[in-house]
C-alpha cells in the first residue's frame, strides 16, 4: 500500500546496518534465538507476520485460527523500508511480510524471501490475469509472492470547475488553474509528470529524462496549492474547497460521493499508477505448516471480502466482489475495480534503481520558489 | 565541564598535601573523597557518553559512507558533505529554514516582550499567577491540535475569511492566509512564544526597582528609563529566547507539512525523507552533523553576546 496511508507522520525506524552494527545485531539475535529455543519449539503451529495495518484484522484472522489451529501474531509496519530493514537485520522471527510492488524485487534480489509454490494456492486461478505471477514478483522463472491488496492513484477534479471531463493529464498544467490543485507528496507525482511527457519507462529514467520531468514539475508548481501527505488531508482540502483537484486515492473519491460538489474520476489517456501488495514468505519459513494454510486462506474470495470491509482496497481475487454487501459492491464497481480491463491500463509501480535521485529531484521541485 | 575539572584539582591538592607533609590520615580521607567524587561523576559521564558521544560518532560513521541500491557501504568519503553544499536543494532549504527560524524568533520576541514587561512590572501577584498560567497552559494541548486550529482560522472557510465575507470587505474567500510561509511562521511563532516570554520575563525580574526609583527621582521620563535601564538589562533574555525560538523554528517539520504551501519544505522534512523513502542515511547524517555544527556556532555566539550585555549589580 502507498506509504503514509497509515498515520502519515509515522516514520520508519528502519535502519541501514553497517558491518559493525550488523555483526552486533547478529550476535544479539543469536543470543535471543538461543534463549527462545524452548519457546519456539513449543509454538511450531504459529505465524509471525510483518504487515500493514488491516492485513491481519481479527474479523478474518479469528476464523482462520479456529479452522487451521494456527496461532497468528502480527506486527504492523509504517513503511516498506521497515519491512526491508527488519528482514535485512536477520529477521528469523517473521514468516510472512506484505511489501508493495516497488519493494518486492529488492527483497528478492537480496535473497530474503522464498519462492512460492502456486500449485498450493487453490484460489490462484480466480486471480485477475494481471496479478498471476506479475513482473514485480517474478525472477528466473520463479514467483516470489502472492498478490493481495491493490489500488490505483486517481486523478480527480471538481465537475463544476471543468467544461467537460478531461481525457488527458494536460489539464493539470493549464495556467487558468493557478493555485487550484493538490498533489501527493510522493514520487508517484513525479511518475505522473513523466507519463504526461510520454516517457517510456517512468521507473527507469535516465538523467536527461529526469531533467525534463523536473522542468515539467516546476511548470506545474504554480498550479499547486499544497502537496498532501494522507488521503484524509486530500479529502479535507477538496471538501473545504481549498483546491479543485489533483491526484488522490480511492478513499477520497468514496468519501466525496455524498458531497454537494461532484468529483470526476478522470481516466487520462497517459494511464495511472498502481500499487499492489503481496504476501511473501521470509527465507526458510516455507517449512512452517501454517504458511501455506494462511496463503490459501487469504487468497480466498471470502477472506478478501472481509479484508475489503476494513481497508476499502481492491483485492487480487476477482470473485471477491461476489461476497461484498450491496453498497460496497456498488461503490467498488463504480471505481472500475471489478473490471479486468481497468487493471490492464494501470502502470504498476516498479522498484526504481535511482530512487534516491528521483527523491532528490522531488525535493528540489518542492524547494523551488 | 566544571565537574570534569574537579578530580584534577583533587589530584593537585593531594600532591600539595604530599609535598607539605600533611598527616597520612588526612591523605587517606582525601583518597576516599576522590573515590566518592569519581563515583558521582560516573552517571553524568556515562549519560554523556551513551547519549551524546556515541550517537554522534555513529552519525559521523554513517556520514562518511554511501548506499548502494539496498546496502549501506562504510567508507571514508566526504562526498556527502560536499553534496550538501553543491547539490540542490540542501543548502537553499537550510537557508530557507534559517529564514523561517529568524522570522519565528523576531515575531515571538515582539509578541513576548510586552507580555513579559507587563508580568514583571505591572501585574499584581494574583494576576501574575493567572497570566503565567495562561502562558503555560497551551503547552498541555498537543502541537498537532494547535497547528490544525490555525487551519480553521486561516482557511478559505475559516474564521478570518468568514468574518471578512460577513462584513462585506471581500466577495470571495481569500487564499493568501493559509498554505504559505506566512502561515508557517505564524503557527511556529504562536507555538514557541511561551519560551520567549519566560526567558525575557526571567531577565526583566532582575531589574532592581531601586534603580528605577532613583532614575525617577532624578527626573528621568518613563521612556528614558525603558531605553536606558530596562531594555539594556533585558537584552540577554531576548537573545536567549531568540536562540530557543530560532532553533525550534529552524528544526520544525510539522508546521510546513500541515500549514505550509507548495514550496514550504524545510530541512527536517528533507532529513525525514532521506531516512525513510530515499533510504539515504549517509546523506541524512551529513546534514545532521552540519546542523549540529551550526547550532554549536550559534550557541557560542549567543553566549558571548549575552556576556557582553550582561549587567551585574
Amino acid at each position: 500500500m502507498p506509504e503514509g496511508r497509515r498515520v502519515s507522520q509515522r516514520e520508519s525506524n528502519s535502519g541501514i546496518r553497517g558491518g559493525l552494527v550488523r555483526r552486533l545485531s547478529q550476535a544479539l539475535g543469536a543470543v535471543t534465538a538461543l534463549s527462545l529455543f524452548g519457546a519456539s519449539a513449543a509454538s511450531a503451529d504459529s505465524l509471525n507476520m510483518l504487515v500493514w495495518e488491516g492485513y491481519a484484522d481479527a474479523s478474518f484472522v479469528e476464523p482462520f485460527k479456529k479452522e487451521s489451529g494456527c496461532d497468528v501474531s502480527a506486527v504492523y509496519v509504517g513503511t516498506n523500508d521497515e519491512i526491508f530493514a527488519k528482514l535485512m537485520a536477520g529477521g528469523g522471527t517473521y514468516d510472512l511480510v506484505t511489501p508493495s510492488n516497488d519493494t518486492t524485487m529488492k527483497l528478492i534480489d537480496a535473497g530474503l524471501v522464498d519462492p512460492i509454490d502456486a500449485g498450493k494456492i487453490s484460489a490462484e486461478p480466480d486471480f485477475f490475469p494481471m496479478l498471476k505471477s506479475p513482473p514485480w514478483l517474478s525472477k528466473d522463472g520463479k514467483t516470489y509472492g502472492v498478490p493481495y491488496a491493490w489500488g490505483i492513484i486517481r486523478i480527480v477534479v471538481d465537475a463544476a470547475a471543468v467544461a467537460e471531463p478531461p481525457t488527458s493529464l494536460a489539464f493539470l498544467w493549464d495556467p487558468k488553474y493557478a493555485g487550484k490543485f493538490a498533489m501527493w507528496d510522493d514520487i508517484e507525482t513525479l511518475y505522473e509528470a513523466a507519463r504526461y511527457l510520454d516517457i517510456k519507462n517512468v521507473y527507469d529514467m535516465n538523467d536527461e529524462e529526469l531533467a525534463k520531468v523536473k522542468e515539467a514539475l516546476l511548470k506545474l508548481k504554480p498550479n499547486i496549492r499544497k502537496y498532501w501527505t494522507t488521503a484524509g488531508e486530500m479529502t479535507t482540502l477538496l471538501q473545504g474547497k481549498e483546491v479543485i483537484g489533483g491526484n488522490a486515492w480511492e478513499e477520497t473519491l468514496v468519501k466525496m460521493r455524498g458531497a454537494d460538489h461532484k468529483l470526476i474520476d478522470v481516466v487520462p489517456k497517459e494511464g495511472r499508477g498502481g500499487w499492489s501488495d503481496s504476501w511473501m514468505i521470509a527465507k526458510g519459513a516455507s517449512s512452517n505448516v501454517c504458511v501455506y494454510k494462511w496463503l490459501n486462506y487469504v487468497s480466498s474470495a471470502k477472506a478478501q471480502a472481509l479484508g475489503h470491509a476494513i481497508t476499502g482496497f481492491g483485492y487480487s481475487n476477482s470473485k471477491m466482489v461476489d461476497f461484498l454487501p450491496d453498497d460496497q459492491k456498488k461503490s467498488f464497481e463504480e471505481l472500475g475495480m471489478t473490471n479486468p480491463e481497468t487493471l490492464k491500463t494501470v502502470s504498476w509501480w516498479q522498484p526504481v534503481k535511482q530512487r534516491a535521485k528521483y527523491l532528490e529531484i522531488w525535493n528540489q521541485v518542492k524547494a523551488a520558489q | 565541564m566544571e565537574d570534569a575539572a574537579t578530580p584534577v584539582m583533587t589530584t593537585a591538592s593531594v600532591a600539595v598535601a604530599e609535598s607539605t607533609g600533611i598527616s597520612p590520615g588526612a591523605l587517606k580521607a582525601k583518597k576516599i573523597e576522590r573515590a566518592r567524587m569519581l563515583f558521582w561523576l560516573l552517571p553524568p559521564a556515562a549519560w554523556f557518553f551513551v547519549f551524546m558521544i556515541l550517537p554522534y560518532c555513529m552519525l559521523f560513521y554513517y556520514s562518511l559512507g554511501s548506499v548502494d541500491y539496498v546496502v549501506f557501504k562504510p567508507g571514508l568519503s566526504l562526498a556527502n558533505f560536499v553534496r550538501v553544499f553543491t547539490t540542490e536543494p540542501y543548502l537553499s532549504v537550510m537557508l530557507k529554514s534559517a529564514k523561517i527560524g529568524i522570522y519565528t524568533a523576531i515575531l515571538s520576541s515582539i509578541i513576548a516582550y510586552p507580555l513579559a514587561f507587563y508580568l514583571a512590572f505591572h501585574a499584581s501577584e494574583a494576576i501574575k499567577r493567572y497570566v503565567y498560567l495562561l502562558v503555560i497552559v497551551p503547552w498541555w494541548a498537543s502541537y498537532l491540535v494547535k497547528a490544525y486550529a490555525w487551519k480553521t482560522i486561516l482557511g478559505t472557510g475559516g474564521l478570518i475569511n468568514a468574518s471578512l465575507l460577513g462584513l462585506g470587505v471581500i466577495d470571495h474567500p481569500l487564499t493568501l492566509f493559509l498554505y504559505n510561509e506566512f502561515s508557517v511562521t505564524l503557527t511556529l511563532a504562536y507555538i514557541f512564544t511561551p519560551f520567549a516570554v519566560l526567558s525575557i520575563y526571567a531577565q526583566l525580574e532582575r531589574v532592581p526597582t531601586s534603580l528605577i526609583e532613583v532614575a525617577l527621582d532624578q527626573g528621568a521620563t518613563r521612556m528614558e528609563i525603558f531605553r536606558k535601564i530596562v531594555l539594556p538589562i533585558s537584552i540577554p533574555g531576548i537573545i536567549a529566547g531568540g536562540v530557543i525560538t530560532f532553533s525550534l523554528g529552524f528544526g520544525d517539520f510539522v508546521a510546513p507539512a500541515l500549514v505550509g504551501g507548495a514550496d514550504s519544505i524545510m530541512i527536517s522534512n528533507i532529513v525525514i525523507n532521506l531516512l525513510g523513502a530515499a533510504y539515504d542515511w549517509p546523506m541524512a547524517a551529513a546534514i545532521g552533523l552540519i546542523i549540529i555544527a551550526l547550532g554549536l556556532g550559534l550557541i557560542t555566539l549567543a553566549h558571548r553576546l549575552e556576556h557582553q550585555f550582561q549587567v551585574r549589580f
